[in-house]
């Protein structure tokens, strides 16, 4: 079921509308039976693979628990779980992709091997794993204390608000509320649905409608004027941004209404001075993860120069490869990497100069945001191609079409559409759309609301554009 | 809960606000962005037309080699020079495209005949369940007879049927697996796909003892598109209806052009067995809408022979001139009973 869709407009009441009115006792089991039901509307049979993934954590779990005091015996459960999920993990996204590598690593050295594996990669399946490894960690580390409820559990893993794309939820934070008992509080319905409106207008108003024009630009970049493919690029960056900045607030909206507070995954990312910065503030959920998970484990920035440069691009090449199993994943994350660790060294030859003048603050700061913005946008090229060749087409034509192809034939609208996202973008810098509504007067909200609900009814794309992250 | 009604109550309020702003300022456009062949219909009310034609490909399709290449709506308005006649054509249309198309003619506008295109193959899974079908029901939406608001909502939340190719393909499948044909006497196929898998297997073989493919294919086509039979609980079924209740409701005289199709080369190829067929859903029709009062059924199913189709790899009710012609004079003369 899609966030934009007429069913979730139908679904999503009738949910809360049942989980204030059931006693807390059969609340999650409700919320169980939607999660399942949200889940089984795109592939009914992706839900086993859930259910597997589900009964090795939850059982591993209670057996490193139960055998606390064994490190062996524990860190044995521990592995297993692991090893398990990401062997899940492994067959449904990466082994299509180690098969084609190895065919053609063999047909190059003339050897005959020419197997395929065709297996279609279930929804959100890197989300809900990433989830179940992090209650698994955590329990592991002494942190949670394992969860005896099975269906609690599994709610935990199919909350139906972050399931599919996220935000990738901490067993501290979700599965402790699934245990306490909610209220109905007004403050939750209003701050919930003005989530809701305001993920829904960044998504189907700013993000699909700019996709046509990034679709018409990569599908044969060569037809396009240079100028027309620069403006697709940075097209590009506002549709993943309000694509998944747009699912990701709808999930908090969702997710608020019944009084339940997940995790914000973006805090104006495009306002970032740095790369650094740029991963604080885009997908936050995944960037903690791999933190806490990876590069902490890995010594972090508590250790020589070198060896943290080897930990970032560790993180960085896993965090490329977790979006998709291709290369130019792989490389995408790999250039975030190193540029993240030239800025570090360059900072560290030339440390900030202190007691700027504030218009010199200013100016600085302009030139740092504007330099972020465009080496993302420049990198979101790699995320968005459909192959080297496309890459290649798209930046051979970038430099010699100047005087040469079609124009995109822009609508007016768009320019309104993007320049009231980027304002509210500037306004929301580090608050939130709900929160930064609660200090304006009545009126000003309500005519918020209206001129956001108008829009997504009336200035909404048309065409069917699926959210970005659903395919990793 | 007080607090949340009021607020609810204010959304209402709003709601009716957003509509007329939206009906006032932005559903026209949209009209023309997202259902352009409303413009169709917005010139049969403006030019006042008394006789309205609606088709498809059938009506504007022509042949290189014809001297006159107009239309078959052209050739039945040849008769009436008196009136002021319209077409609402486009290609890949059928009766329920033709329904909200005629529906958002104003009840104030002079029309008083309409010819309907009925054709045979429309009736068919193949044609209901084609790949054209997802984008022709988006065009659809803001047609409908709701809140102009309303249809945005539901075009922006995609409420209305957009299954996928390979959803329809799976339906079109199961008709064809499934749905029983039926005759009155003993026939060796049960279903549309035995028919089609057994003629493959079978084959048309040249004088010379070779196999030719291309006849094949073409006999494979006519049964995939003509071997079913209508029920009362056909899609297309209920479209006509709604026509007949929308013409009751105006006032106008509805006449049902039942398109030539290919007969000739079904029984050439096939045999009489499908062409029975065609000619049992094309007594269904005759049937079901011919006692209607002030609705007329002009049958043209046998009217246009072999050499009178433009296409000669697929079946389409595609003419030449003397097949426009001769079909555009059958309506004709139907039109003339209300006229003359």
């Amino acid at each position: 079921m899609l966030f934009n869709s007429i069913e979730y407009v139908i679904f999503l009441p009738i949910v809360v509308m049942l989980f204030y009115l059931l006693p807390h006792r059969f609340r999650w089991m409700m919320l169980l039976v939607a999660s399942c039901t949200f889940y089984m509307w795109f592939v009914p049979e992706y839900i086993l693979i859930l259910l597997v993934t589900i009964i090795i954590d939850y059982s591993a779990g209670i057996l490193m628990e139960k055998h606390a005091d064994n490190h062996i015996l524990k860190r044995r459960y521990f592995r297993i779980s692991i090893i398990s999920t990401c062997l899940v993990l492994f067959i449904f996204k990466y082994l299509g992709f180690v098969n084609d590598n190895i065919v053609a690593l063999c047909q190059a050295l003339n050897l005959n091997v020419n197997t395929t594996v065709d297996l279609i990669l279930p929804i959100g399946l890197s989300f809900h794993t990433f989830q179940s490894m992090s209650y698994v960690i955590e329990v592991y580390r002494g942190n949670q204390k394992a969860e005896r409820n099975f269906g609690i559990y599994s709610l935990y893993v199919m909350f139906f608000p972050q399931l599919v794309t996220g935000p990738i939820e901490r067993p501290g934070n979700l599965l402790r509320q699934l245990h306490e008992e909610k209220t109905f509080d007004y403050d939750n319905i209003s701050k919930g649905f003005r989530l809701i409106i305001f993920g829904l207008f960044i998504k189907m108003v700013v993000a699909d409608n700019v996709g046509a024009y990034v679709d018409m630009i990569y599908a044969e970049p060569s037809k396009y004027n240079s100028w027309d493919i620069i403006l697709g690029m940075f097209f590009y960056s506002f549709q993943i941004y309000g694509d998944f900045f747009g699912y990701s607030t709808i999930a908090l909206g969702s997710a608020k209404l019944m009084g339940f507070n997940i995790t914000d995954n973006f805090n104006t990312p495009y306002l970032a001075k740095s790369i650094a910065e740029f991963w604080h503030r885009w997908h936050i959920s995944l960037s903690t993860w791999f933190r806490d998970y990876v590069y902490f484990p890995l010594g972090g920035s508590h250790v020589k120069f070198g060896r943290w440069a080897f930990n970032i691009m560790v993180v960085f090449v896993l965090s490329g490869i977790w979006h998709g199993a291709a290369w130019n994943f792989l490389i995408w994350g790999a250039a975030h990497g190193m540029l993240h660790i030239v800025e570090k060294a360059i900072l560290n030859h030339l440390p900030e100069k202190e007691n700027r003048g504030k218009l010199e603050k200013i100016i600085v700061d302009a030139f740092k945001i504007a330099k972020t913005f465009l080496l993302v946008t420049l990198f979101w090229s790699l995320f968005r191609a459909t192959s080297f060749a496309n890459i290649s087409d798209l930046f051979t034509s970038l430099v010699n079409n100047f005087n040469a192809g079609e124009h995109l034939g822009i609508e007016n609208s768009i320019w309104i559409y993007l320049g009231l996202f980027i304002l509210l973008d500037v306004l929301l810098f580090n608050n939130r759309f709900d929160k930064w509504c609660d200090n304006r007067p009545t009126v000003v909200r309500w005519t918020i609301y209206f001129i956001l609900i108008f829009m997504i009814i009336a200035c909404s794309s048309v065409n069917n554009f699926p959210f970005i992250y659903f395919q990793f | 809960m007080k607090k949340l009604i009021y607020r609810f109550a204010l959304l209402a309020a709003l709601l009716v606000l957003m509509n007329w702003i939206y009906g006032t300022f932005f559903f026209k456009n949209d009209l023309l962005k997202h259902s352009d062949e409303i413009q169709l219909t917005w010139d049969v009310v403006k030019d006042s037309c008394v006789l309205v034609y609606t088709g498809e490909s059938s009506n504007m399709t022509f042949s290189w080699y014809d001297t006159d290449r107009r239309k078959i709506s052209d050739f039945v308005f040849d008769h009436f020079p008196n009136l002021r006649c319209g077409d609402i054509s486009k290609a890949a249309s059928h009766a329920e495209v033709y329904y909200y198309l005629l529906e958002n003619i104003p009840e104030s506008a002079p029309v008083e005949t309409v010819i309907v295109t009925m054709n045979l193959r429309s009736f068919g899974y193949g044609w209901i369940e084609s790949e054209l079908e997802t984008p022709i029901q988006k065009q659809l939406v803001l047609l409908k007879d709701y809140p102009p608001l309303f249809n945005r909502f539901k075009l922006a939340f995609k409420a209305y049927d957009m299954s996928t190719t390979q959803e329809r393909s799976k339906r079109r499948a199961y008709h064809r697996n499934n749905d029983v044909l039926t005759f009155p006497y003993e026939f060796p196929y049960r279903t549309n796909f035995e028919w089609d898998y057994a003629t493959n297997v079978k084959g048309i073989y040249n004088d010379d003892g070779t196999r030719n493919q291309a006849l094949t294919t073409m006999a494979i086509a006519y049964i995939q598109n003509y071997a079913f039979q209508i029920s009362d609980d056909n899609p297309r079924v209920k479209d006509f209806d709604n026509i007949v209740k929308l013409a009751q409701k105006r006032g106008w005289n509805l006449i049902f052009n039942i398109l030539a199709e290919n007969v000739e080369q079904a029984q050439e190829l096939v045999g009489n067995d499908l062409v029975f067929l065609m000619r049992q859903n094309r007594d269904y029709l005759v049937n079901r809408y011919g006692d209607i009062e002030n609705v007329t059924i002009v049958d043209n199913l046998e009217a246009v022979e072999d050499k009178y189709f433009v296409d000669r790899d697929f079946t389409t009710e595609h003419y030449t001139e003397v097949g426009r012609r001769r079909i555009g004079d059958n309506v004709a003369q139907a039109v003339k009973i209300y006229y003359y």
